[in-house]
C-alpha cells in the first residue's frame, strides 16, 4: 500500500511537471506557448524547447513502463517490443496521411486501429508463448520484429527507408502550434499510465504476474494458468507501447521505419534496467535519466589540445559505456540500489537502538538486499 | 552416436529442405550457370555465417551468455585484415612483405589475434562479475558491440572500405557451366569445410573438447570434478571470440570492411544458432548451411522474379520463425 507521504511527494511531483512549462518561461523570460506571427505560433524560446524535451521523456517512460510490465513483473523477456511501439506510430500515420477521412476523425481511426492492431499482435505473440520459452521467445519475437521492420524499410507505399511527413494534425494537437496542450496531453497519458499500471500490478491478476515471474511452473501448479496472464501483460504492454509509439509520431510528426527499428527495444530495456526493474518508479527515473543525459550531451563539444570532438559524434560510446558502467556498477538500477542502501541504513540504526552488544557484527555482515526489489512502497 | 539417434527425426527436416530448396532453385533458375552461382555463393555465406555463430553456439551452450558482441567482433576482424594488407593504416606492411599471398596471411592472423586478445579480456574483466545474472549480461555485450562500433569508427573512419589489393586466390577465375566463378568462394567453402571438421573432432576427441561438451550439460557438476570450469570459459570466450575475427578477416577480401556488417551477420547469426538449437554444434553447423543457401536461393529468386531484393534480407528470420513453430527448441535442441 501506498503510503501517505509517498503519496504526497509523488503529488507534489506531477505539481511541479504541471507548472514546468511556467517556471521555465518565467526563469529563462520566454513565452510558454510560443511566438504568434500572423496567425501562426513560431515555436522558439527556452520554454518550448524544453517542453519538447519533457514531452520525450513522458512518451519513453510510457514505453519503459509498458515495457517493464512484461519483463519487469511478469518476468517474459520480449525482444520485439519495438514493433508494437512501431505499428502504433505507422497506423496512425497511415490513419492521418493516406485516408480521405476528415483531420480529428482520422486521429481517432488511426489511434483506435493502432491500439487494435497492437493487441491482436500482443495475442498473437503471446499465444505462440505457449510453446516458446525464454531466450527461445525472446528471439522469436526479435526475429518478428526485424522481419516488420525490414518490411517496412522497402514499402513503397510508406516512401520505404525516408518515411512520411504528417501534415494534416488538428490544431489543438499540433505540437509545432499549440504545444503547450499537447504537453498537457502527454503528461496526463502519463501519469493515468503510472497509476494503472500500479494498481494492476497491485491488484490479485497482478499477484499472479509476479508469481510468474519468481516461478512459472509453481503458479501454474496452484491453479493460475500462467498463459493467460502472460497473455494478459503481453497485450496490455503492447497497447501501452503502441500508445507512445502514437505519440511519438504525434510529436515529431513523422513516420519513418527507425520506429521499428531494435533501438525501440533497446531502449526500453535499458531504460527499466538502469532505472531498476520490477519497480514501479524504476522505468520513469531511467527514461528521464537516459534521455535528459543525450539531449545535454548532445550540445556539449569537447576540446582536448586543438582538437574539438562534438559529443554528438560518440553519443553511442557514452551509451555504451553508461550500459556497461550500471550494469556492472548498480546491478539492481537506481531505484534498487536506493532501496539496497535504505534496507541497510535501517538494519544498522536497529542494530544500535536494540542491542548495542551485536553492533559490531550486524555491520560487517553484508545484508543481501531483497532478491527483486517488488515495489518501492 | 547415441546423440545422433535421439535427434535423428532432425536430420530428415534439414536435408530435406536443402534438397527442396535445390530443387526450387535448380527449376526457377534460367540457365544452369545462374544456379551454380546460386549454390556457391549460398554455401560462401553458409560458412560465413558458421564462423560467427559457432563462437555464439558454444558460447551460450557452455555458459548461458548470448554474446550480443559476436558481431563486432567479426566487424574488428575485417577492418584490421583490411588495415594490415593495404598499405596505409595503422600498420603499413606493404614494403615489409611485398608478396600479397603472405601478406594476406599476416593479415588473418592479425585480426585472430586482436580478436582473441580483446575476448580474453572481456571475458576476464567484464562477464566474470555477472555470471549470475544472465539478463545483464545480454545488456553488457549489447554496450561492448555499441563501444567496439565507435572505436572502429574513431580509428579507421565511417567510410567503408572496399578491398583493392588482390591476391592468390582472390584474382582466380573457374569457368563451370559456362559462367565465371571467384575461387575466392570456393577457397573460403572450404575452409568453412575444414573448420566444422576440425571443431566436431576438437570436441569429440580431445579432453579439452569432452570438457566442453560436459560443461555444456551441467557445469556446475563439471566444476564439482575438480575441473577449473571458469579458465575453460574463457577459453572458450576467446576461442568465439577469435573465430568471428577470423571469419571478419576471410570475408573482408570480399564484402569489405563497414560499420554495419556486425550487426548485419549477427541478426543471421543468432537466428542460425537457434534454429540449430541453442547450444547444439551440429544444429549450428546444418543451421549455416540451410539459412546460407536459402539467402541465395531466395536472393536469386526474387531478383528475377520479383523485381525487389527485400526477401532475402527476411529469410533468415522467416526461417527461424518456420523452424520455431514447428521445433519449439531448435533443430538440435533438447526438449525441455
Amino acid at each position: 500500500m501506498i503510503k501517505r507521504e509517498r503519496q504526497w511527494l509523488l503529488l507534489l511531483i506531477l505539481a511541479v511537471l504541471i507548472a514546468f512549462p511556467f517556471i521555465v518561461g518565467a526563469l529563462t523570460d520566454s513565452s510558454p506557448t510560443g511566438v504568434p506571427r500572423g496567425d501562426r505560433m513560431i515555436m522558439r524560446g527556452e520554454s518550448v524547447r524544453w517542453q519538447a524535451v519533457l514531452i520525450e521523456v513522458y512518451l519513453l517512460a510510457i514505453l519503459a513502463m509498458s515495457y517493464n510490465l512484461i519483463f519487469g513483473f511478469t518476468g517474459v523477456i520480449s525482444f520485439g517490443h519495438a514493433l508494437f511501439f512501431g505499428l502504433g506510430g505507422y497506423i496512425v500515420g497511415l490513419a492521418l496521411e493516406f485516408t480521405d477521412l476528415p483531420t480529428g476523425l482520422a486521429l481517432i481511426v488511426g489511434a483506435v486501429g493502432g491500439l487494435a492492431t497492437a493487441a491482436l499482435i500482443g495475442l498473437g505473440i503471446g499465444l505462440v508463448s505457449l510453446r516458446l520459452r525464454g531466450v527461445y521467445f525472446a528471439i522469436f519475437t526479435l526475429a518478428i520484429a526485424e522481419m516488420v521492420f525490414i518490411y517496412f524499410g522497402r514499402l513503397q507505399l510508406t516512401r520505404a527507408e525516408d518515411g512520411f511527413a504528417i501534415t494534416d494534425l488538428p490544431t489543438w494537437l499540433d505540437p509545432t502550434q499549440s504545444r503547450l496542450t499537447f504537453y498537457y496531453i502527454v503528461l496526463a497519458i502519463f501519469a493515468l499510465t503510472f497509476v494503472f499500471i500500479r494498481r494492476l500490478v497491485n491488484s490479485p491478476t497482478g499477484a499472479v504476474f509476479k508469481a510468474i515471474r519468481e516461478n512459472e511452473d509453481r503458479a501454474g501448479a496452484i491453479g493460475y494458468n500462467p498463459l493467460t496472464y502472460k497473455l494478459i501483460a503481453i497485450l496490455i504492454g503492447g497497447m501501452l507501447a503502441a500508445l507512445a509509439g502514437i505519440l511519438q509520431v504525434i510529436l515529431n510528426k513523422k513516420v519513418g521505419p527507425e520506429l521499428l527499428s531494435v533501438g525501440f527495444t533497446v531502449d526500453p530495456l535499458l531504460m527499466t534496467i538502469i532505472g531498476g526493474a520490477g519497480t514501479f518508479v524504476g522505468p520513469v527515473l531511467g527514461a528521464a535519466s537516459l534521455h535528459l543525459l543525450d539531449t545535454i550531451l548532445r550540445e556539449q563539444v569537447v576540446t582536448i589540445g586543438t582538437t574539438t570532438i562534438s559529443i554528438s559524434d560518440s553519443w553511442g560510446l557514452i551509451l555504451g559505456l553508461i550500459f556497461i558502467g550500471v550494469v556492472l556498477v548498480f546491478p539492481q538500477g537506481i531505484v534498487g540500489t536506493w532501496m539496497h542502501w535504505r534496507v541497510r541504513r535501517q538494519m544498522r540504526r536497529r542494530a544500535v537502538t536494540e542491542s548495542p552488544g551485536q553492533n559490531a557484527r550486524v555491520l560487517q555482515s553484508d545484508h543481501e538486499p531483497p532478491d527483486r526489489a517488488t515495489s518501492i512502497d | 552416436m547415441a546423440q545422433f539417434r535421439k535427434t535423428g527425426g532432425s536430420w530428415g527436416i534439414v536435408i530435406s529442405m536443402i534438397v527442396g530448396l535445390l530443387i526450387f532453385s535448380f527449376v526457377t533458375s534460367n540457365n544452369p550457370g545462374t544456379f551454380g552461382i546460386t549454390v556457391l555463393s549460398g554455401l560462401f555465406q553458409g560458412m560465413l555465417l558458421f564462423l560467427v555463430a559457432s563462437g555464439l553456439s558454444i558460447v551460450f551452450g557452455l555458459m548461458d551468455v548470448l554474446n550480443f558482441a559476436q558481431g563486432g567482433f567479426f566487424m574488428i576482424g575485417a577492418y584490421v585484415a583490411f588495415d594490415v594488407h593495404h598499405p596505409g593504416g595503422l600498420i603499413d606492411l606493404t614494403n615489409t612483405i611485398p608478396n600479397t599471398d603472405i601478406r594476406f596471411i599476416v593479415a588473418v592472423i592479425a585480426a585472430v589475434i586482436v580478436g582473441g586478445l580483446i575476448g580474453a579480456a572481456l571475458e576476464r574483466g567484464l562477464l566474470r562479475p555477472l555470471y549470475a545474472r544472465p539478463i545483464f549480461q545480454l545488456v553488457l555485450t549489447f554496450g561492448v558491440s555499441l563501444v567496439m562500433i565507435e572505436a572502429v569508427r574513431f580509428i579507421w573512419n565511417t567510410t567503408p572500405y572496399s578491398w583493392t589489393v588482390l591476391f592468390g586466390v582472390r584474382e582466380g577465375y573457374f569457368t563451370l557451366l559456362g559462367q565465371q566463378f571467384s575461387t575466392y568462394r570456393l577457397f573460403v567453402i572450404a575452409i568453412g569445410i575444414v573448420l566444422i571438421v576440425s571443431i566436431a573432432l576438437l570436441l569429440q576427441r580431445t579432453r579439452i573438447g569432452i570438457i566442453i561438451r560436459a560443461g555444456v550439460e551441467d557445469s556446475a557438476m563439471v566444476e564439482a570434478l575438480g575441473i577449473n570450469v571458469r579458465a575453460v570459459f574463457t577459453l572458450v570466450f576467446t576461442f568465439g571470440c577469435a573465430i568471428a575475427a577470423f571469419g571478419g578477416a576471410i570475408a573482408a577480401p570480399f564484402l569489405g570492411a563497414s560499420i554495419g556488417m556486425g550487426s548485419n551477420f549477427l541478426l543471421a547469426a543468432i537466428a542460425v544458432v537457434v534454429l540449430g538449437g541453442m547450444g547444439s554444434y551440429v544444429g549450428t553447423a546444418a543451421g549455416s548451411v540451410l539459412v546460407g543457401l536459402a539467402i541465395a536461393v531466395v536472393a536469386t529468386f526474387s531478383s528475377e522474379y520479383l523485381n525487389q531484393p527485400v526477401w532475402s534480407s527476411m529469410t533468415p528470420m522467416l526461417l527461424l520463425i518456420l523452424v520455431l513453430l514447428l521445433r519449439p527448441s531448435g533443430l538440435f535442441g533438447e526438449r525441455r
